[in-house]
């Protein structure tokens, strides 16, 4: 683990996590970034058993499932009505390129 | 009339015996809402249906139909928790337009029970924080001091109910969101068991680690309320399908026997003196009521908030990655293609917490750092289960503080997130464990600032937990002290 | 391997010297009521974003709860392609950004598939013989996205998008890069489509998008005694099988010619992604897969882990039937047929199989069965876009007409023209018969047609006399026009009979 995260990593993080990122505002997250990480590190400090199996969920039992039946779907209108951009029949986003 | 001092069960036995309407008790929070809230900033929204509910349910008794168990009972829910055409924001800019199609299960059921949602409680940005500092809709206050927090996520959950504007309010506890604003405010808080409470509905920030559960005046209006909102749902698949014990019932039973383990890491630097005394006064309480205390150690325990704050925030990235400004939000015009609609609505719409949060669990899973953080940090969390498994072989509960300082002041932490995540150290086990958690007032400081006392216990076993803060309020008034307005 | 080579080396390369290596990723829609996580319906066709709701569109707060058919639908597909099946399967999260990706990530399953390592055999395509087996990597069961349809007039104009399909669940198939021509992926493709029809596990329809496919191809070269991989490339967009051989056969010569200008290898240069442009045939550069691709699977927190007993999976086991390699084996040893002809009858589907069993059971020779079928009955499907249940004869009507020419009371060119009245007209064989007017011929009339046909060709008689038996040929086509009833078998041994040769 390392502690520091440099600008380049930063601006990779914030592409990754689709969010600008003015230049001017870099240092300062990877300052924020590289405390957290800091102290976080110290979990590298845990020394664990070898057969250690990681504990993902809260929950461990299995096998939540349904049959394979219809429910009704969102009136579309509805469904719509939460976008900010939607003909009435589609979501309606800026191009892609 | 001024019913600002009634406990949640006191408001539903009094409405079903006739001795109050259900448009009064409405109309009594309403207008304490209308007095307080804007110097608190609690609510966010009220709801305009309470008050037909309310009179609805009026003529429904008025026509000896049955009611439900939560009949007249006004409660406000975390605006986290979705209400079917009733804005639902997360105290986020991002969803500050957005409606929701349903209910949430929790809110759902609460309906069915006849209880009437008042309105939506501030938070901390998609439950990111322990301030309520950290909301698009402004700051919330701690009703016992202006100038301190109410701590958070579930702030304004807490101050409400604290301020006596409602009996009873809805949270939902990541790391403590719902234990350390309890604490903070002198309310009686829940985190049931990880499963208990189906989660359909609650906007997600780490959904291994969230769970709803009741903010109240005291324990016994805690088990009223988690009765109603315990059970599994088949629209949730981490949901449980355990049974329900009848809550109620076991509170009056007496602790003689019980043992109650002090986990001595919850003692150890950082711990405020004022709250250690008054954790061990009432180690002393529950002594005399026949409890046996035993010492006992939770290696992990200094961990569990390293373990935390990778974990969160990588599910974090995930679960808020949605908010993309196409179905459901808020959407920076004037773009020129959709990669800058995209990294300009989630720069915009989100706070710098939020932010900060969502790159560091990006990064924390990103290729080449997913061993060091997220699988390390899941196996430290197996340990920190271990040592809760170890624990509850020789103890029927945990018992320790809540919080390791009473709540800070507005801004005391801004330069500093370090300390503020802190704040978590004694709560986060129990979510990444998943055992239940509750805390009860115990003490107030010097400053005259509430005290929590948090009791742990095995999954599924509320009960003894609620019965244990019950016996414990039965003896003590900790619970009854209300701030000075 | 890969060491650099020289420009001359790299011209003397022959055909020989070139191995082309495919490996494919199939995904499969697999045919639920409901979609893989919520209740919405998976028909194809709705209007747009009419069959979504609150999970489907990933709306804050909503939950996945998977759906029990479609693993069952995968445990199916896995057993039938021979794969081993998960006794524990989770499910992780894929992240990526895309508009008609509704919650920035995708359900999929990432270290614990449902199906694990399995293979399918197919005939090899150079000799129809032997077999040549491809190594399945895994199946995995994920949600399908929605569509966006991009503005084409290149105005800059709004994307719009569809939630219809995002949930459908979808199998994706992974072989290892078993495939060595073009053809033989083609093969696979072929031979995997028709185990998933006879399961039942999904549509295949290619043009509904319920079965569509990404290859990954690059060729070993020898040369000089060493071998050089080309960098891999994966060709999206081959919406046809036809399409995928055209395209990894295009891909197969492209990355010769390119190697033998610039002779890069697989460690000089990444992968990259190339679309099947149907319109020039020709694959484009879609991108590089650069180091940005970065999917951060993690474990999803809001789904539960599967795990499935012996007793569950054995029950889905019993349920597979017949598999078209084990069809394929029973007709040609069962009932005789060819092994092209058993290929060809498989390869139409269960219906056929059906159809044929029937027939070949009651008129009692399945060889005869089968030549009508592949004929007749398969010509007119392909002719008329028809299916074997949409077939205007039944398998009992058939049954009836073949036994009339195996009892020897039709000949089969009679009996064409039968099947051609009876499907014309819509008619029972006894109908078509009597429309035909075809009853039938005493002995007395057969032998007083051939001592006539004696008389009036004393020539012929002379040459079958004279030793050469098969000269009657030409006198059954003259029986056949003064009598079109009279069996042409009948006549032949009646006249060499009363000739006395
Ligand atoms: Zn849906």
């Amino acid at each position: 683990m390392s502690d520091s995260i440099d600008r380049e990593t930063v601006e990779q993080v914030a592409r990754l996590a689709c969010i600008d990122l003015p230049a001017s505002r870099v240092d300062e997250t990877a300052k924020q970034l590289a405390e957290i990480l800091e102290y976080v590190g110290q979990l590298e400090q845990v020394s664990l058993p070898d057969d250690v199996e990681p504990f993902f969920g809260a929950t461990e039992s299995v096998n939540a499932i349904r049959k394979d039946e219809l429910s009704p779907s969102v009136a579309r209108p509805d469904i719509l009505s939460n976008a900010p951009d939607s003909d009435g029949e589609f979501y309606q986003v800026p191009p892609v390129f | 009339m001024d019913f600002s001092n009634l406990t949640a069960t006191q408001c539903v036995n009094q409405f079903a015996s006739g001795e109050v309407t259900a448009t009064a008790l409405v109309q009594s929070c309403l207008h304490q809402i209308q007095q307080n809230d804007p110097s608190l900033n609690s609510f966010i929204r009220t709801s305009d249906s309470a008050l037909p509910i309310a009179q609805a349910l009026d003529i429904k008794r008025a026509a000896g139909k049955p009611l439900g168990p939560l009949a007249g009972l006004p409660i406000a829910i975390k605006d986290g928790i979705c209400t079917a055409g009733l804005k639902t924001t997360a105290g986020s800019r991002m969803l500050e337009e957005f409606v929701p199609v349903d209910d949430a299960t929790t809110v759902k059921r609460l309906v069915e029970a006849d209880a009437i949602v008042i309105g939506k409680t501030n938070m901390d940005e998609f439950a990111m924080g322990s301030s309520t500092e950290h909301s698009h809709f402004g700051i919330s206050k701690n009703p016992w001091n202006h100038q301190y927090v109410p701590g958070g996520s579930s702030g304004g959950s807490a101050s409400c109910v604290a301020a006596g504007l409602t009996p009873a309010s809805i949270g939902s506890d990541t790391g403590g969101s719902i234990r350390q604003p309890a604490s903070f405010c002198g309310v009686t808080g829940l985190k049931p068991t990880y499963g208990r409470v189906s989660r359909f509905g609650l906007i997600a920030f780490a959904s291994s680690l969230d769970q709803i559960g009741p903010m109240a005046r005291s324990a016994e209006d805690c088990a009223l309320i988690t009765s109603v909102i315990s059970g599994h749902d088949p629209k949730d698949s981490t949901s449980a399908k355990n049974d329900i014990p009848d809550f109620l019932a076991t509170l009056n039973q007496p602790l003689k026997g019980l043992r109650i383990g002090i986990c001595k890491q919850h003692f150890e630097e950082g711990l405020d003196s004022e709250i250690n005394d008054s954790v061990k006064a009432a180690i002393q309480v529950l002594k005399n009521l026949g409890a046996v205390i035993t010492e006992i150690s939770m290696p992990h325990t200094p961990y569990a908030v390293a373990a935390y704050y990778v974990i969160a925030p990588c599910e974090a990235s995930s679960n808020l990655a949605r908010f993309d400004g196409v179905r459901y939000t808020h959407r920076t015009e004037g773009v020129k293609d959709l990669a800058e609609m995209y990294c300009q609505t989630r720069a915009e719409g989100f706070g710098n917490e939020v932010k900060k949060r969502i790159m560091l669990g990006t990064y924390a899973l990103s290729s080449g750092y997913y061993d060091a953080y997220y699988l390390k940090a899941s196996k430290v969390r197996r340990m920190i289960k271990q040592d809760y498994d170890t624990a509850f072989e020789s103890v029927d509960l945990i018992l320790g503080p809540t919080t390791p300082t009473p709540a800070f002041q507005i801004g005391e932490h801004s330069q500093n997130p370090l300390a503020m995540y802190l704040a978590d150290i004694y709560t986060v086990s129990a979510n990444l464990s998943g055992v239940p958690a509750i805390s009860i007032p115990c003490g107030i400081s010097n400053r005259g600032l509430p005290i929590g006392l948090q009791l742990q216990a095995r999954s599924f076993d509320e009960a003894t937990l609620l019965q244990t803060a019950h016996q414990f309020q039965m003896e003590t008034d900790w619970h009854t002290r209300r701030p000075n307005q | 391997m890969n060491a650099a080579t020289t420009q001359e080396q790299r011209q003397s390369i022959s055909e020989d010297d070139v191995t082309i290596i495919i490996g494919l990723e199939v995904h499969v829609q697999l045919d639920t009521k409901s979609k893989l996580f919520c209740g919405c319906s998976t028909e194809f066709g709705a209007p747009p974003n009419t069959q979504t709701c609150v999970v489907c569109t990933g709306a804050p707060g909503s939950l996945p709860v998977i759906n029990q058919q479609a693993l069952r639908l995968s445990i199916k597909t896995g057993l039938a392609l021979n794969c081993e099946i998960a006794r524990f399967t989770k499910w992780d999260r894929k992240n990526y950004f895309y508009p008609d990706l509704p919650k920035g990530y995708q359900i999929s399953q990432f270290d614990k598939p449902i199906c694990g390592l399995g293979y399918l055999d197919l005939f090899d395509q150079r000799d129809k013989s032997k077999t040549r087996r491809v190594v399945l990597e895994r199946a995995h069961l994920e949600e399908d996205a929605g569509k966006s349809i991009h503005d084409e007039s290149k105005q800059g104009g709004n994307s719009r998008i569809d939630l219809n399909r995002t949930g459908t669940p979808l199998l994706e198939i992974v072989t290892q890069p078993d495939m060595r021509s073009a053809a033989e992926a083609r093969a696979f493709l072929n031979e995997l489509k028709l185990i998933l029809t006879y399961l039942e596990v999904s549509d295949c329809n290619m043009q509904q998008g319920n079965l569509r496919c990404d290859g990954n191809i690059n060729l070993h070269i020898r040369v000089d005694g060493q071998q050089i991989a080309t960098p891999i490339v994966e060709i999206k967009n081959m919406n046809s099988f036809r399409a995928a051989e055209r395209a990894l056969d295009y891909e197969a010569v492209r990355q010769l010619e390119l190697w033998k200008q610039n002779g890069l290898t697989i460690s000089d240069a990444p992968k990259q992604t190339r679309g099947w442009d149907a319109a020039t045939q020709t694959t484009t550069l879609q991108r590089e897969k650069e180091a940005s691709a970065d999917y951060r699977y993690f474990p999803d927190p809001d789904l539960i882990a599967v795990t499935l007993s012996e007793e569950e999976i054995d029950s889905i086991r019993s349920e597979i039937d017949r598999l078209p390699a084990q069809w394929r084996e029973e007709l040609i040893g069962q009932h005789g047929l060819k092994p092209y002809d058993a290929d060809v009858m498989v390869g139409q589907g269960r219906g056929v199989i059906d159809y044929f069993l029937n027939v070949a059971e009651g008129c009692g020779n399945s060889k005869m069965a089968a030549n009508w079928i592949g004929q007749e009955v398969l010509r007119f499907l392909n002719e008329s876009e028809a299916t074997i249940e949409s077939y205007p004869i039944t398998s009992t009507q058939m049954t009836e007409l073949l036994t009339r020419v195996v009892g020897g009371e039709l000949d089969q060119t009679r009996a064409k023209e039968v099947l051609e009245q009876m499907i014309e007209f819509q008619l029972e064989v006894q109908s078509a018969m009597d429309k035909l007017g075809i009853k039938p011929v005493d002995n007395q009339e057969i032998e007083a047609l051939c001592q006539q046909l004696i008389n009036e060709n004393p020539q012929v008689i002379e040459q079958i006399k004279g030793g050469n038996a098969k000269a009657v040929g030409a006198l059954i086509g003259k029986a056949r026009k003064l009598n079109p009833n009279a069996s042409p078998g009948l006549v032949k041994n009646t006249i060499l009979k009363m000739v006395g040769g």
